[in-house]
C-alpha cells in the first residue's frame, strides 16, 4: 500500500468538511422535498437511500486514497473502453426511466453509467492532454477531441443533454488549462455554438429537422427564453420554481413550511429543483450560504491544482471543478430562470444515489492527489 | 497554469456572484410578489353567494323574496396543470347547453374583473338539467363549481312593478362605477337593482358574498379548509305601503283605465286614455300606502335578465310600460293649480271666501289685447264667491285673479307661490328618476322684460311654461290638507338585516313649512269641499252622495298637442281631519271627469267601506254604462278650452309687435 503517516498531514480538511456540511443540509432539503413530517409519508426511504449513498460513497473515497492516482494514467485505455462499453450496454440493455434509457439494472442497484462517465472522461482527457506538451497544430487535438467525441456522442443519442453538456465544459476548461492555443478554443466552440443556434432557429422557423434534440428539449429552450408562452405547460416548472425561490424571501418559509413544496407545485423537487426547496424554506440567506460553500469548496479544489505534483493531478482536479462548476451553476441557474432546463443535478445535495456516488469518487480522487501533492521547500 | 487558474477563479467567482445577485432580486426585491404568487398558487376560493334581502309590505307580507338557483364557475386552482382551462369549457359545453363561446366571453370577463379572487363565474342561474349534468360528472369536470345561489322572485309578478324595481345583470360602466367608488363586492354577472326601490336601497338589498378558502395542491386537489367568511344575506326592507291595498288600488287603476279605453273607441269625441297613476298618502307624515301606474310589466320577466323578445316588447309598447307615471312624467297640472293662484290671491289680493266675482260673457280681455281667453263653460257663468269659483273651477275669475297680480306683482308672486308648494322641485321621494318639472322662474324677478300679463293669466289656470309631476301635486294636495307642512314622500319605513334588528328607521321628514294662516288654509279647504260636496262642483257627479267626506280638486290640463289633455284629481280625505291624500293622474285622459271613479273607489277602499256593496255598485255601473256615461258627459264636460293656448300665443305675438311699434 502506498499510504503512509505523512500523507494525513498534508490532507485539506476544509474539503471534505465542506462536503460533509453540503450532504447534511442536503438531508434536510429532501427530508422536506419528500415530506418526511407527514403522517403516512413513505419519505424517509428516500432519506435512507441517501444515507446508504453517502456512506458508499464514503468508503469508496477512503478506498480511492490507497491507491497512488497516477494508476489511472497507466490505465486509461481500459478506463475509456469500459466506459464505452458500459454506455453501449446500457443503449442495448437499460432501464428506460422517464424519457431516458440511462439506468442499468445491475441487480441489486440501478446505476446510471452516463454519471461516471464524467470521471472518466476527466481521467482519460488528463492522461492523453498529459502527453503532449505543445497545442500549437490542429493535430494535435485530434487524440484528445476523438476520445471525447465517442463518449459524447453516446449520451446524446441516449438524450441526455445535461450529461453530454457537463462533458463539453470538461473538455473545453480541460483543453484551455492545458494550455490549447486559444485561437482553437474560440473557432471550435465558438463555431460550434453558432451551429447550434443556426440549427434550431431554422427548425423553429422552417420546421427543418433537428438532429440529437427533442421536441420537449426544444420546449424547455423555447420556455426558458419565454415562460410565459404556456404557464400551465412548458413554462410550468421554471415558473413554479421562480415562484417557490422567490416567495422565501430573507429568512425563508421554514423548513417543511414551504407551500410550493408541500403541496406539489414545485416539480422534481428532491432531485433537479431540490435549490428550489432550500431557496422556499431557507430563504435567501439559505441561498447565500450554499453559495458560499461551494465557492469556499472550488477555492480548496483550486488550491490542490496549484499544489498538486504533477500535470496530470493538475488537469484531472481542473476536470473535476469544471465538472461541478458546470454542475451547479447550470442547476443554480436553471431553478432561478437563468439558465434553461437540463437534468442535471446541484452536487451533494440532490437526491440520487448514483450522483452522490460519482461526486464522492470526484472528491476521493481530488484527495488522493491532495495528499500526495509536491513537498513544500521553505 | 498558474495565470490561466486564476483567471478560471475569477471567471467563477463572477458567474457566482451574479447567481447571488439573482437570488437577492428574486427573494428580496422581487419577493414579495412572488410570496403573493405562492399564496395564489396555493389557495382557492369558492363562492357562497349572499341572498338580496326581502321586501316586506308594512304588515309584515312579503312582497319581494328570493328562490333558489345554481350558479356555475371554474376555480382555476383545482384544475390540474396538465388539464388546460380551455378543455374544462370545452367539456362543459359537451355536457350542458351552455356554449363554449359564451363560455369563454364569461370567463374572460370575469377574468377582467379586478374584484375577482380565483372563483370565475362562468354562469348565473344554470338549467336544473345542466346543474344534475354537471353535478353526475364532476369528476370529468376538475376546478367546475356549482353552488346554489338565490334569484329574485316577485310574488306578486306586476304588483307596484315600477315601485319595486326590477334587477338586472351588472353591466360594464356599473363594475366601473363601484371599483372607483373603493366598493369591491361586485362581480361579472351580479345581479343589481335597475329601477325602483331595488335601485334606491341596493346598498342595503345586496348582500356580501361569503367566500370558503381552500388550500389545494399542485394538482388541483383539495388539502385542507383554510378558513370560511360566512355570506352576510342583504337586509330586509319593510315598506310603508299596505300590500293588500296596493293590490286593489292597482285593481281599481287597471279596470278603470281598461274600460275608459273601450268607451273612448266606441266615441268618437272621447280620447283613449295611455295610461295613469294614483299615489295615496298620509297628509300628517308623507308615508306612501300605495303607489301604482298603468300600464304596468311583470317583474319577473326580468329576474333572470331580461330575453330579447322581453325586451323588445316592452320598449317598443307605445304606451311605455315601464314609465313610472308617478314621478317620471312631468305635464301641465291644469286647473290642479288653481289651488295655488287661490293660495297667492287670499294672500296678496286680500280676496276672502265670500269675495264676489263676475263671469258674464265666458270671456276676459286683457286690457289692450284683441283675443280673448276662454272659460271651458260657454256664455258667462255669473256671478259667484271665490269658494264657489273654485269649485266651478271657473277660469275667467282665475284669469281675473292672474291678471290682478300681474298688475301688482307682474309673475314673482304667483311664481313664488308654486315654488313654495314644491313644485319645480324634485320632492325627493325614495325612489330614482324622479323628474323635478319646472315653473316659469323669469316671472320671479320683478323686471324682467320677457314676462307679460298673458303669462300671469295664463300660470292662473295651471297653463304655460309649467310641467308637474303627479308625486309633486301629491305633495302640494298634502301640504293644504295638513295646513302647511310640506313632507317628503316616502315608501322606505325601516330596514331590518337579516338578524331581525332595526338598522334604520326612516323618519318622516319636512320639506318646507309654508307660512301662511290658517285662515287661508280654511278658505281653500271650503272651496275643496264644494268641488265635492255642492250642488255645483266639478266633482259632484262622484262624491256628492259619498259615505265620506271628500275634499278636492279636478283638474284638465291641455298639452301643447292638440286634443290630447291629462286629467287629474287631487284630494283628500276624510275632510276636517284628513287621513289620506288621494292623487289621480290620467295620461291622454280628456277630462278630470274620469279620475273621479277612480278617486271614489280608492277613498272607499281605504275606508273599507262596505265592499260588498261596492261591488255590487260596480255591476250596476257596468249594466248602465250608456246612462252613467251620459250623464257624466253633460255634467263634466269642463274645461276644454284647448283654443285658448294657441290664441294666447298669436296673442302674445301681436302684443309684442305693439310693443315694438
Amino acid at each position: 500500500m502506498l499510504l503512509n503517516k505523512k500523507m494525513y498531514r498534508n490532507i485539506n480538511i476544509y474539503i471534505p468538511l465542506t462536503v460533509i456540511v453540503l450532504i447534511i443540509i442536503g438531508f434536510f432539503a429532501i427530508s422536506s422535498a419528500v415530506e418526511i413530517n407527514r403522517i403516512g409519508s413513505n419519505g424517509i426511504i428516500y432519506l435512507q437511500k441517501q444515507v446508504i449513498a453517502t456512506l458508499t460513497g464514503i468508503f469508496i473515497v477512503i478506498f480511492i486514497q490507497f491507491f497512488d492516482y497516477r494508476v489511472f494514467k497507466e490505465y486509461y485505455k481500459l478506463i475509456f473502453w469500459t466506459m464505452i462499453i458500459t454506455l453501449f450496454m446500457t443503449r442495448m440493455y437499460g432501464v428506460n426511466i422517464s424519457g431516458g434509457r440511462r439506468w442499468l439494472d445491475l441487480g441489486f442497484i440501478n446505476f446510471q453509467p452516463s454519471e461516471l462517465s464524467k470521471i472518466a472522461l476527466i481521467l482519460v482527457l488528463a492522461s492523453v492532454l498529459d502527453r503532449k506538451n505543445e497545442f500549437d497544430s490542429i493535430i494535435d487535438l485530434i487524440l484528445p477531441f476523438l476520445y471525447f467525441l465517442i463518449p459524447f456522442s453516446l449520451i446524446v443519442v441516449e438524450n441526455d443533454l445535461g450529461t453530454a453538456l457537463v462533458l463539453l465544459a470538461i473538455l473545453i476548461i480541460m483543453l484551455y488549462v492545458a494550455g490549447v492555443n486559444k485561437k482553437f478554443l474560440y473557432v471550435f466552440f465558438g463555431g460550434g455554438f453558432l451551429t447550434i443556434i443556426a440549427v434550431i432557429a431554422s427548425h423553429l422557423y422552417f420546421n427543418t429537422p433537428l438532429p440529437f434534440l427533442k421536441e420537449y428539449q426544444l420546449n424547455r429552450l423555447v420556455a426558458f427564453i419565454n415562460p410565459g408562452i404556456d404557464p400551465r405547460g412548458i413554462g410550468y416548472n421554471i415558473i413554479q420554481s421562480k415562484i417557490a425561490l422567490g416567495s422565501g424571501r430573507f429568512f425563508g418559509k421554514g423548513l417543511f413550511d414551504g407551500t410550493q413544496n408541500q403541496l406539489n407545485f414545485l416539480p422534481e423537487k428532491h432531485t433537479d429543483f431540490i435549490f428550489s426547496v432550500i431557496g422556499e424554506e431557507f430563504g435567501f440567506i439559505g441561498i447565500f450560504i450554499i453559495i458560499a460553500l461551494y465557492v469556499f469548496l472550488f477555492w480548496q479544489l483550486f488550491k490542490v491544482v496549484l499544489e498538486a505534483k504533477d500535470n496530470f493531478g493538475k488537469l484531472v482536479v481542473s476536470g473535476i471543478i469544471a465538472m461541478f462548476f458546470f454542475h451547479v451553476v447550470e442547476n443554480i441557474g436553471m431553478t432561478m430562470g437563468v439558465m434553461p432546463i437540463t437534468g442535471i443535478p446541484l452536487p451533494f445535495i440532490s437526491y440520487g444515489g448514483t450522483s452522490m456516488v460519482v461526486s464522492l469518487i470526484a472528491i476521493g480522487i481530488v484527495l488522493n492527489i491532495n495528499i500526495r501533492k509536491k513537498k513544500l521547500h521553505f | 497554469m498558474e495565470d490561466k487558474i486564476r483567471i478560471f477563479k475569477i471567471v467563477l467567482l463572477i458567474v457566482f456572484i451574479l447567481l447571488v445577485v439573482r437570488a437577492f432580486q428574486l427573494q428580496v426585491l422581487d419577493g414579495d410578489y412572488y410570496y403573493n404568487l405562492s399564496e395564489g398558487n396555493r389557495t382557492s376560493f369558492r363562492p357562497i353567494s349572499a341572498p338580496r334581502g326581502k321586501i316586506i309590505d308594512r304588515n309584515g307580507e312579503i312582497m319581494v323574496n328570493n328562490k333558489l338557483s345554481h350558479n356555475l364557475y371554474l376555480l382555476p386552482n383545482e384544475i390540474p396543470p396538465q388539464v388546460s382551462i380551455d378543455a374544462v369549457l370545452k367539456n362543459i359545453a359537451n355536457y350542458t347547453s351552455l356554449t363554449y363561446a359564451n363560455l369563454l366571453e364569461n370567463y374572460n370577463l370575469s377574468k377582467d374583473n379586478i374584484n375577482n379572487q380565483g372563483a370565475f363565474i362562468l354562469k348565473r342561474n344554470i338549467k336544473k338539467e345542466d346543474m344534475v349534468i354537471l353535478l353526475e360528472n364532476n369528476n370529468e369536470l376538475p376546478g367546475v363549481l356549482v353552488k346554489e345561489s338565490s334569484i329574485r322572485d316577485y310574488v306578486y309578478g306586476d304588483l307596484a312593478a315600477h315601485l319595486i324595481g326590477y334587477v338586472g345583470e351588472i353591466n360594464k360602466e356599473e363594475l366601473r362605477y363601484y371599483s372607483e367608488q373603493s366598493i369591491y363586492s361586485y362581480h361579472v354577472q351580479d345581479m343589481l337593482g335597475k329601477s325602483g326601490l331595488e335601485k334606491e336601497y341596493e346598498e342595503y338589498l345586496k348582500g356580501i358574498d361569503g367566500v370558503r378558502q381552500v388550500e389545494v395542491n399542485n394538482l388541483g386537489e383539495f388539502v385542507q379548509e383554510l378558513g370560511v367568511k360566512d355570506p352576510v344575506p342583504g337586509h330586509n326592507i319593510v315598506l310603508n305601503i299596505d300590500l293588500k291595498f296596493q293590490q286593489k288600488v292597482e285593481r281599481i287603476l287597471e279596470s278603470h283605465i281598461e274600460r275608459l279605453i273601450i268607451e273612448a273607441q266606441e266615441d268618437d269625441e272621447r280620447c283613449e286614455p295611455i295610461g295613469g297613476s294614483a299615489i295615496i298618502l298620509n297628509p300628517n307624515n308623507g308615508k306612501i300606502l300605495a303607489m301604482s301606474s298603468y300600464p304596468n310589466f311583470n317583474l319577473n320577466t326580468f329576474t333572470t335578465g331580461l330575453s330579447e323578445e322581453d325586451y323588445l316588447k316592452l320598449s317598443s309598447d307605445s304606451r311605455r310600460p315601464m314609465l313610472d307615471r308617478n314621478i317620471m312624467v312631468s305635464v301641465p297640472p291644469g286647473s290642479l293649480f288653481k289651488l295655488v293662484t287661490g293660495t297667492a290671491a287670499i294672500k296678496y289680493l286680500n280676496v276672502k271666501a265670500e269675495t264676489e266675482f263676475n263671469d258674464p260673457n265666458g270671456l276676459f280681455y286683457i286690457p289692450g289685447w284683441s283675443r280673448p281667453f276662454r272659460n271651458w263653460h260657454e256664455g258667462g257663468e255669473g256671478s259667484m264667491d271665490f269658494t264657489k269659483a273654485l269649485a266651478r273651477s271657473n277660469n275667467i275669475i282665475f284669469y281675473k285673479l292672474g291678471y290682478n297680480l300681474y298688475q301688482e306683482y307682474r309673475g314673482e308672486k304667483l311664481v313664488e307661490t308654486a315654488i313654495n308648494y314644491g313644485l319645480s322641485q324634485k320632492t325627493n321621494i325614495d325612489l330614482p328618476g324622479e323628474k323635478k318639472g319646472r315653473v316659469p322662474e323669469e316671472g320671479l324677478s320683478s323686471n324682467s322684460k320677457s314676462w307679460n300679463p298673458g303669462d300671469s293669466v295664463n300660470l292662473s289656470i295651471g297653463q304655460g311654461d309649467l310641467l308637474t309631476t303627479p308625486i309633486q301635486m301629491a305633495n302640494y294636495i298634502s301640504a293644504i290638507a295638513n295646513r302647511g307642512t310640506l313632507f317628503r314622500p316616502y315608501i322606505l319605513d325601516e330596514i331590518v338585516n337579516f338578524e331581525g334588528e332595526v338598522i334604520f328607521n326612516q323618519k318622516s321628514e319636512v320639506l318646507h313649512e309654508l307660512d301662511y294662516d290658517n285662515r287661508l288654509y280654511n278658505i281653500l279647504h271650503q272651496g275643496m269641499e264644494e268641488v265635492t260636496m255642492s250642488s255645483y262642483g266639478t266633482a259632484r257627479s262622484t262624491f256628492r252622495d259619498f259615505p265620506i267626506e271628500v275634499s278636492g280638486k279636478t283638474g284638465t290640463a291641455q298639452t301643447s298637442i292638440e286634443d290630447f289633455s291629462h286629467g287629474w284629481f287631487g284630494g283628500f280625505a276624510p275632510s276636517d281631519d284628513p287621513e289620506i291624500v288621494v292623487l289621480v293622474f290620467l295620461e291622454n285622459g280628456s277630462s278630470s271627469t274620469y279620475t273621479l271613479p277612480i278617486a271614489g273607489d280608492i277613498i272607499k277602499e281605504y275606508f273599507d267601506v262596505n265592499i260588498e256593496q261596492e261591488e255590487k255598485r260596480d255591476e250596476v255601473a257596468n249594466t248602465t254604462t250608456e246612462d252613467g256615461q251620459g250623464a257624466e258627459q253633460t255634467n263634466e264636460k269642463e274645461e276644454n278650452s284647448n283654443s285658448n293656448l294657441f290664441e294666447y300665443i298669436r296673442d302674445v305675438f301681436s302684443s309684442k309687435e305693439e310693443e315694438s311699434n
